[in-house]
């Protein structure tokens, strides 16, 4: 399958991925409700550039009691409906990008809308081994 | 929406926070950033009052923009009356507070009072509370930021170091360590207040009408017009490309802007940062990427920007990158702007060269000169008289005619000989010398105009502040050269309701007249919109500037045009017409 891959050599750390992710998918401009975590900051070693995203691992389908999340032709779905809020998803996600909300949860669905902004190719789509 | 509506007052006297609602009108008339920042500081502030004293207030403000996916609109405006000047002051700084204040709910917040004790401001979900900042007092602004981080996950800061806290005129406020709000002594305000650092986590989010439609027209506008050729020398340069351009038009202060060519500059230009570059770094939402990261062997920092490879490199003499890199980076831990840093240290290197005063610094000789922040930072040893700046240091040893400074701010790196509209910008930008209120050399000197007449240039001079006025306030970055037309469409898009680019002119005009109102108030009139006597009175030695000067006839001739221009007395001062067209 494909999936979102993140480059850090190329990441300049703008976040344009984190707001271009949440006003696709949220309807605002909030980088906390992006489906990916691109962070670029000084520390004491020097620049520090890390990134998460949905490899299509599928940990979450698996832990799901609902059966809310469904893998479909590399894309994830989410069912509202089904869901009970119980959060196992997002603490079995092992690269942490699901996100928690008021009611239900926010999946990566390969939309590629974050890479379609990354102004420097840091994100890309494609072959990811499970 | 794109606004909040929402301004958090903050008095560290009394300890009390309040959240009151945006002033909408002014908001309509200002816009934001530079603009809305100075219209509360001119209603605010009583004129005469200490900028040092806690009378002065400390603006922190967003724009419309900030925190939408618009390209380039990750700055803070940061503005209060200058300690270095006693004129109105507004500073910007990128990295990603401002997002991070916009997405806390404010637009804005307007820091009053002084704190009893070191405090360090923190904002986060709806909570404002006063750390005590007594264990980070006297540190470097890089190791308070860096402690802070690890302590506290999420905020994003605003930080001083020992020269704000130590009230020096040309200390800066730093964010992520290498971006400074720097100019006219903005942190030297943090510190008179006691506020080692703001901190702040937002959480919320931000608003535009119909959003797939927007950022589809925002993603066209970023490819094609942000990311076009226009803009990219942003990306795979930086301002250090600007040194070949002084070097090869004879604009490069060197020595104490004794000449304009250095001849070291290729060791100190942006090929030479190139080869030390280790990575690229954006602010918040920005394509363009100005910050290189450099590293050497022995020093690492996000620049040096064009500013300091002028001021710190070629006009100390200084052709070591590496010396350079390391002044840079001890001017941010010690929180110091490089620009004034760099003025002062070169001017202390003549003062010895002309046997007025020794301070044992020496054009060209790095080790003394590295000394230097720290010291100014400490108003310790040489650093107690060099912390005065230029203009006090004049005063009191004598050399006024070769301090670089206009109304107390010293010389950004463009030499006015080489291209007289710099010297009409710096006569009346609105804080003193200054280069981002307009930036004619590149029409002049970098472009087709003629660099060495009077003519056109009070024109030119007027409508760049004028402009830059309203950008700075809708707060684009001066990087993205983004004309009236695509910021108006912009802005029309983000609040839902028509702004032209004719309205943006205005708003421009207003701003730049109410800034001159505020610096009026103080006193500041045709007295104070003056140049060095070296810019009238010294022939440059050589280069292609060589044997130019700015005739002081000529100076005068452009500065009545532009007071004519803007609508102004003969005295400078702003008219009861003027005021009454702009609303003001």
């Amino acid at each position: 399958m494909k999936a979102l891959t993140f480059h850090p050599d190329k990441c300049i750390g703008c976040k344009l991925c984190h707001l271009a992710c949440s006003g696709h998918n949220e309807g605002q401009f909030n980088p906390r409700l992006a489906r990916l975590q691109v962070t670029s900051c000084y520390t004491r070693d020097g620049l520090a550039v890390s990134g998460r995203t949905c490899n299509l691992d599928l940990a979450c389908v698996r832990a799901c009691p609902a059966g809310a999340i469904a893998e479909k032709k590399g894309r994830l779905k989410f069912n509202l409906e089904a869901c009970t809020d119980c959060g196992l998803c997002v603490s079995v996600c092992p690269n942490q990008v699901i996100v928690e909300k008021d009611r239900g949860v926010g999946v990566c669905v390969q939309c590629r809308t974050c890479a379609g902004w990354c102004p420097t190719e840091a994100l890309t789509f494609e072959e990811v081994s499970n | 929406m794109a606004y909040t509506g929402r301004i958090l007052r903050v008095n560290l006297s009394s300890g009390k926070a309040q959240s009151e609602p945006l002033n909408e009108k002014w908001a309509r008339e200002y816009l934001g950033g530079k603009g809305l920042a100075i219209k509360y500081l001119y209603e605010e502030l009583k004129p005469g009052l200490d900028p040092l004293s806690a009378a002065n207030k400390l603006v922190l403000m967003t724009g419309p923009l900030t925190g939408t996916i618009v390209p380039a609109t990750g700055k803070l405006s940061v503005a209060a009356k200058s300690p270095a000047t006693g004129t109105i002051l507004d500073c910007s700084i990128g990295g990603h507070f401002a997002f991070e204040l916009k997405y806390a709910g404010y637009d804005a917040v307007i820091i009053e009072g002084k704190a009893k004790q070191p405090v360090i401001l923190s904002i986060a979900g709806g909570k404002v509370r006063l750390q005590d900042a007594v264990a980070c007092w006297g540190r470097g602004a890089h190791e308070t930021e860096l402690a802070l981080q690890e302590a506290m996950d999420g905020f994003k800061f605003l930080v001083i170091g020992q020269a704000g806290e130590h009230l020096v005129p040309m200390a800066c406020i730093s964010s992520e360590l290498y971006r400074q709000a720097g100019r006219g002594g903005i942190g030297a305000v943090m510190g008179s207040k006691n506020l080692k650092a703001v901190a702040v986590k937002g959480g919320g989010g931000v608003v535009v009408p119909d959003i797939r439609t927007f950022m589809a027209a925002i993603n066209k506008l970023r490819r094609e017009n942000t990311m076009s050729d226009a803009n990219m020398w942003v990306y795979t340069d930086g301002t250090p490309m600007i040194v070949e351009l002084t070097q090869t038009t004879g604009t490069l202060p060197t020595r104490n802007f004794q000449q304009a060519v250095f001849e070291d500059w290729e060791k100190i230009g942006s090929e030479a940062l190139k080869k030390v570059r280790a990575a690229k770094k954006a602010c918040f939402a920005c394509p363009l990427a100005c910050g290189n990261y450099s590293r050497t062997g022995r020093a690492a920092v996000e620049g040096p920007e064009y500013e300091t490879l002028a001021l710190c490199g070629a006009n100390c003499g200084i052709g070591d990158l590496e010396a350079v890199i390391e002044f840079n980076r001890l001017c941010d831990d010690c929180g110091l702007d490089t620009i004034s840093a760099g003025n002062t240290a070169a001017f202390a290197m003549e003062m010895a060269e002309k046997g007025i005063y020794d301070f044992g610094l020496r054009f060209g000789d790095v080790a003394g000169y590295l000394k230097v922040p720290a010291l100014i930072a400490r108003r310790e040893g040489i650093g107690a008289d060099l912390a005065l700046g230029v203009r006090a240091l004049a005063e009191k040893y004598g050399g006024k005619e070769f301090a670089m400074q206009v109304k107390g701010l010293e010389f950004p790196g463009y030499e006015p000989r080489g291209s007289w509209g710099m010297g009409l910008a710096y006569a009346t930008a609105d804080r003193g010398a200054c280069h981002m209120r307009a930036w004619p050399i590149a029409v002049e000197a970098f472009g087709e105009m003629d660099p060495f007449t009077a003519e056109g240039k009070a024109g030119l001079v007027k409508e760049m502040q004028d402009d830059n006025a309203a950008k700075f306030s809708a707060i684009f970055c001066d990087f993205w050269a983004v004309d009236g037309e695509t910021q108006a469409r912009i802005l029309s898009a983000a609040l839902g309701r028509e702004v032209t680019a004719a309205e943006l002119k205005k708003i421009g005009e207003r701003i730049y007249n109410l800034a001159r109102l505020f610096n009026q108030r103080e006193g500041f009139g045709i007295k104070d919109d003056t140049l060095p006597a070296r810019i009238f009175n010294e022939k440059l030695p050589g280069g292609p500037s060589e044997g130019r000067l700015l005739p002081r006839e000529e100076f005068v001739k452009i500065l009545a045009e532009y007071y004519t221009l803007r609508g102004w007395d003969e005295g400078g001062r702003v008219t009861g017409a003027k005021i009454k067209e702009l609303g003001l």
